[in-house]
């Protein structure tokens, strides 16, 4: 059937780029981006008579929020202050304080950096957070990164992009226009792209020459000012590669430079030099790589950088992109909504590309605010994002809700210590990252993580009746019924239902000789059950 | 047209009617008939890897008087006109339900490279990742009813255990390796002490119960994995003793052999005869850069005694018929014999072996040159190789995945399994 589907689709001339076209219909720009989200998603559910499920309560919003935007779980007393409040504003309050606070960017660094460089390497999110601290917008963070800034600090740290892959320049160019660019070129490489006309060998080559004078020179990247491509085509005819983005557009550009035997020998010396010196290597006159950023962001060739961004955040907060997959974004595989894509483009590249500002608007949206849970029969496809989706929490995310969720809660009932207090005990958790995996789109849970929890003496702490811990102050408290209300707001920062309530009691009861194992594995359960582990 | 309609026609039925497509992609299109799904039932795969790349000619591909052939001689097997190398006269009187192999060309001469290919059936490609072999056929012959593992891998030493390549990739973590190294028994799969049977039972009820409360009205896939994983726990530790050589009589753990490599078969078999669907157990380090004669000399000996003897313990037990042996390697050796007596990588002309399951007893595919430089007859690669392993178990190796709307086959496309070895 998907074959088919797909047949239909590809006689259809209408895309991406044309749509782009239509760009005067649009909302007009002093909308705000919840406002837009919210006109675009809503109109979209009407056509297809699509009912969208009911807005979350405080609880789940507060937690939902305090994920996306910091990372972590709300502490009791967080939980009882926001929903015990009265100001009509809170919401926007707590979103415009939250987004002030430094774990917003060391959480969006540490999510660019699972996205942007090669597993296991982290010198590239000491970067991003530096730059996002410095209010540097997606443009210049992409600049930095494919070109160098080396009048700044950490300009070795932002090369990692192109270093750690410069040494496959197949591999180099894909990772670009997928991460940069939403579009997977690897299918063009060896022929012309099955499914999609616009993109030829061609293309791939085009993007493969801004990288193919470039090469590692120690922590740096280096440029030389010659050296082409040649590719052979499935018919097997030798062609030189132009300098061609993606769009099409070809940079002209003048004669490579040719040095003789003695003039090359010279400039390696030099190269090794600077290697020795751990300094950078000068742009040549004429840099492609600059001529790559120069072409991504000019007026008429910026679309695909500014729709990647606006789909990638969404992607981030939604927990599905407007487009999916995320790195195939073409005319073949058109947006959900469209509109509303384009929208959030021309709002990202018309405010410098600015990502907090991208983020803010997303969250504040009564289309973010949806419950998880669909009431109705039939529940809505993602794509009309009628309701939340369920999101597996980063391995960072995670670490820090169990951290958070078995501590003693009233460790930071004190308004005045809580602050250093939370961020003591999630730092001191970030070795749990390590036994987690990043989620990439269609994550499972791997049953290690099941077994690790289940069986390993490395998590009995996290359960065990002793002061600093939630056990401790459950076995405190005598009634049953309000032990477990304290438990699972510790845990879930929301009240129990009458169904756990009667449950968990009666696990309780019926281990009366052993109240303080019973409550341990209590917190056991509460720990490991999905509703810890997923951001819904 | 408009842009929305079209979308609607992507998009499809569910679209149209405004459902939310099935959790599980991959299985939606797997629309497989009947007659497959009993084709494949039972049956097993058993991959015995040399790690490091063992030489054919001192095992399935002999060149004896050559000056290529090094000291050792070829010995007659129970096939008439097959002869394999003297190192392996256990095997070589067992040979009937084997289909030797000798015309493997895979180009990739470095360890990281090859061992991929061998373990992926094709080359890496930037932005997807490939299921491994092992992955594969756990997903593909793995029944959810059974409560042992689908996939173990035995990897003790360190030399080249980057390069054992076991990854689900868009599979998904559900068809990841129990990946053993250090020890016979898995990680985290026996109770602490200080919890009875009985409570960790029910408190993993409890789990459940939360769990599914949470679950109601929700729908994810990665959601149901999580519960999937935890329901798999309490199986899985209840096959512990699977890993438990003391329940094995002394008699048979006498005849397997006291070597690493003999224990972790041994496991294997347990694990196969209790349905494990895909085991690989890796003996390493058969790099014989120097020295090659003495090294094989010693390893080879192992491996034809370990080999014979789990084949014959797997056929006594009637599994044989439902298992594929398989032995492969990144590569294979020189025939050149380099100046420190040492056979180098070798690439263009090696061996592997099938036995069991699907496979021709008796059979020999392809032949290399008089001095084994180059394949003389049916020459195949890694595609090939892995088309017949998969056809040998009863799975269509044409079959295809979706990712997302791109249909990936299981080898890769305009490659076909040796019908020659297969039964």
């Amino acid at each position: 059937m998907n074959k088919f589907v797909l047949l239909v689709v590809s006689l259809s001339t209408i895309g991406l780029l044309q749509a782009a076209l239509q760009a005067q219909d649009l909302l007009p720009s002093e909308t705000t981006i919840e406002e837009a989200v919210d006109h675009y998603i809503q109109a979209e559910q009407a056509t297809g008579n699509i009912q969208p499920a009911s807005q979350v309560d405080d609880y789940i919003l507060l937690r939902r929020t305090m994920l996306d935007l910091i990372g972590r779980i709300p502490t009791v007393a967080e939980v009882e202050a926001y929903v015990t409040s009265k100001d009509p504003q809170k919401r926007v309050k707590l979103v415009d304080r939250l987004i002030q606070q430094p774990e917003f960017i060391e959480q969006l660094a540490y999510d660019l950096n699972n996205i942007l460089a090669p597993a296991g390497k982290t010198d590239l999110e000491l970067y991003l957070a530096d730059a996002l601290d410095k209010g540097k917008g997606w443009d210049h963070i992409f600049t930095d990164m494919i070109y160098g800034n080396y009048e700044e600090e950490m300009p070795k740290q932002a090369m990692q992009f192109v270093n750690l892959r410069i040494n496959d320049l197949d591999n180099l160019s894909n990772a670009t226009s997928a991460l940069f660019f939403g579009v997977n070129i690897s299918c063009a490489k060896c022929h012309d792209h099955p499914l999609v006309s616009e993109w030829t060998q061609a293309h791939f080559y085009g993007m493969k020459s801004f990288f193919n004078r470039s090469f590692s020179n120690g922590d740096f990247v280096a440029e030389r000012a010659y050296g082409e491509i040649k590719y052979a085509t499935t018919s097997g005819e030798q062609l030189d590669a132009q300098l061609m983005f993606l769009t099409g557009s070809v940079i002209e550009e003048p004669e490579p430079v040719i040095l003789d035997d003695e003039a090359k020998k010279k400039e390696k010396a030099d190269f090794e030099q600077l290697k020795k010196d751990k300094k950078p290597v000068p742009a040549p006159e004429f840099s492609r790589r600059a001529q790559l950023i120069q072409i991504a962001l000019r007026e008429n060739d910026r679309d695909y950088f500014a729709k990647n961004l606006a789909n990638r955040m969404w992607n981030r907060i939604y927990g599905y992109g407007l487009v999916m997959p995320l790195d195939q974004m073409h005319p073949e595989n058109p947006p959900s909504h469209p509109d509303l894509l384009d929208w959030l483009a021309r709002d990202t590249y018309a405010n410098g590309y600015d990502i907090q500002r991208l983020v803010r608007g997303l969250v504040l949206s009564k289309t973010y605010s949806q419950s998880s849970v669909y009431q109705g029969a039939m529940r809505p496809a993602e794509f009309w994002f009628a309701t939340a989706n369920v999101k597996p929490m980063s391995p960072r995310q995670y670490a820090a809700a169990l951290a958070l969720a078995s501590r003693n809660p009233a460790h930071f009932d004190d308004p005045n210590e809580a602050a250093s207090r939370i961020q003591n005990e999630v730092k001191a958790h970030r070795g749990w990252e390590r036994k987690f995996v990043v989620p990439g789109e269609r994550f499972q849970v791997s049953v290690d993580e099941a077994l690790l929890f289940s069986n390993a003496n490395e998590f009995k702490d996290k359960t065990k009746v002793a002061n600093d811990r939630l056990g401790g102050e459950l076995a405190a408290i005598e009634s049953n019924e309000e032990m477990v209300q304290r438990a699972i707001k510790a845990v879930y920062s929301r009240p129990a239902t009458a169904e756990e309530l009667e449950a968990i009691s009666a696990y309780v009861e019926a281990r009366g000789d052993r109240r303080e194992e019973a409550i341990s594995q209590i917190v056991w359960a509460l720990l490991t059950s999905s509703e810890l582990r997923f951001n819904h | 047209m408009s842009v929305n309609s079209d979308r609607r026609r992507f998009l499809g039925g569910a679209a149209a009617a405004g459902v939310a497509a099935s959790s599980m992609n991959l299985d939606i299109l797997k629309a497989e008939s009947l007659s497959n799904e009993l084709k494949k039932s039972g049956k097993r795969v058993l991959l015995l890897w040399l790690a490091g790349g063992a030489s054919q000619l001192e095992t399935w591909d002999p060149k004896p008087g050559r000056l290529t052939g090094g000291p050792y001689q070829a010995i007659q097997t129970s096939l008439p006109g097959v002869q394999i190398s003297e190192l392996m006269p256990k095997m070589a009187t067992r040979l009937h339900n084997t289909a030797i192999i000798r015309s493997l060309n895979t180009q990739i001469g470095d360890h990281g490279g090859g061992a991929r290919l061998m373990h992926l059936g094709r080359r890496d490609e930037p932005n997807l990742t490939y299921p491994d072999m092992g992955s594969v056929l756990a997903r593909e012959l793995g029944r959810s009813d059974l409560q042992v593992p689908d996939y173990v891998s035995f990897y003790t030493a360190t030399e080249g255990r980057g390069n054992a390549v076991g990854q689900p990739g868009f599979l998904g973590a559900r068809y990841a390796p129990m990946f053993l190294t250090t020890d016979n028994k898995p990680a985290n799969l026996s109770r602490l002490e200080d919890i009875t049977d009985l409570d960790h039972k029910e408190r993993a009820d409890l789990r459940q119960m939360l769990s599914n409360r949470f679950a109601k009205g929700r729908v994810s896939e990665s959601l149901g994995s999580h519960n999937v994983a935890y329901g798999r726990v309490r199986g899985l530790m209840s096959s512990e003793k699977l890993f438990d050589l003391s329940e094995e009589p002394q008699k048979v753990k006498d005849r397997y052999g006291n070597s690493l490599f003999a224990q972790q078969a041994l496991v294997a078999r347990r694990l196969i005869e209790a349905g494990t669907p895909f085991v690989k157990v890796a003996r390493a380090w058969w790099d014989s850069h120097g020295q090659n004669f003495e090294t094989h000399l010693e390893m080879v000996t192992e491996l034809d005694h370990v080999m014979s003897t789990l084949l014959e313990d797997l056929e006594e037990r009637g599994l044989l018929e439902d298992t594929l042996v398989v032995t492969l390697a990144e590569f294979g050796r020189t025939p050149t014999i380099n100046a420190s007596l040492g056979r180098d990588h070798f690439a263009r002309a090696w061996s592997a072996s099938l036995t069991g399951c699907g496979i021709k007893g008796g059979t020999v595919f392809g032949a290399t040159d008089e001095d084994g430089q180059h394949v003389k007859d049916n020459e195949i690669g890694a595609a090939e190789m892995f088309a017949t392993i998969y056809k040998a178990v009863g799975i269509d190796p044409h079959h295809e995945y979706f990712v997302g709307s791109r249909p990936i086959p299981l080898v890769d496309p305009g490659t076909h399994a040796v019908e020659e070895v297969l039964a």
